[in-house]
């Protein structure tokens, strides 16, 4: 029993930085953090659905979020892109035109880089859970 | 729309259920349900649009 319980705190004590470092690769790369778990299938799907979502939304010109905005619902659209991850950062390479908010496309388009962002926060908290061992 | 339930569905099928078959139906029920309510928000909202 003494013996067992060192054991048990290690890997308790484990459990937590690693799905952490999971999670943060979930976010950084969507799908990244399931095929470190050898989620196959979900991290392809995964990196389809954001990586779908987030090309069609800057084809659209859709508006991209940044930290400067004013307003709390910029706030918000911020944080909803960045959690896309890398394709936040590759938003400049993947919409060289700008954002054209003129026309009801690229409103759209804002809605789908945001819900690439919510997506992609999904697929982290479901890494994480995998990760900590709470699913399967 | 139809891009952005199908996209949506495909997540939530992956996430939320464990076998083949079963994501394919929630992804299935998922895309309908984005399509009929997204329509049928748009005709109950249609009156105020005159």
């Amino acid at each position: 029993m003494a013996t067992d319980a060192p054991l048990v705190e290690k890997r308790n004590n484990m459990v937590p930085a690693v799905a952490l470092l999971v999670a943060i690769a979930a976010w950084a790369v969507p799908g990244l953090g399931h095929l470190l778990l050898r989620r196959w299938g979900r991290a392809l799907f995964l990196f389809l659905a954001v990586g779908g979502l987030a090309v069609v939304g800057y084809g659209m010109r859709g508006e991209m979020f940044n930290t400067r905005s004013s307003d709390p619902f910029g706030a918000l659209g911020f944080l909803a892109d960045a959690c896309s991850g890398a394709f936040y950062f590759l938003g400049r390479q993947l919409e060289s035109s700008g954002p054209d908010i003129s026309r009801a496309a690229g409103d759209y388009g804002t809605r789908f880089l945001a819900g690439a962002g919510v997506v992609n926060l999904l697929g982290v908290l479901d890494a994480y859970r995998i990760a900590c061992g709470r699913k399967h | 729309m139809v891009v952005f339930a199908l996209c949506v569905s495909v997540a939530f099928a992956c996430l939320g259920r464990q076998t083949t078959a079963g994501r394919i139906k929630y992804a299935v029920w998922s895309l309908a349900l984005f399509l009929v309510i997204g329509v049928g928000i748009a005709w109950l909202m249609y009156p105020f649009s005159r």
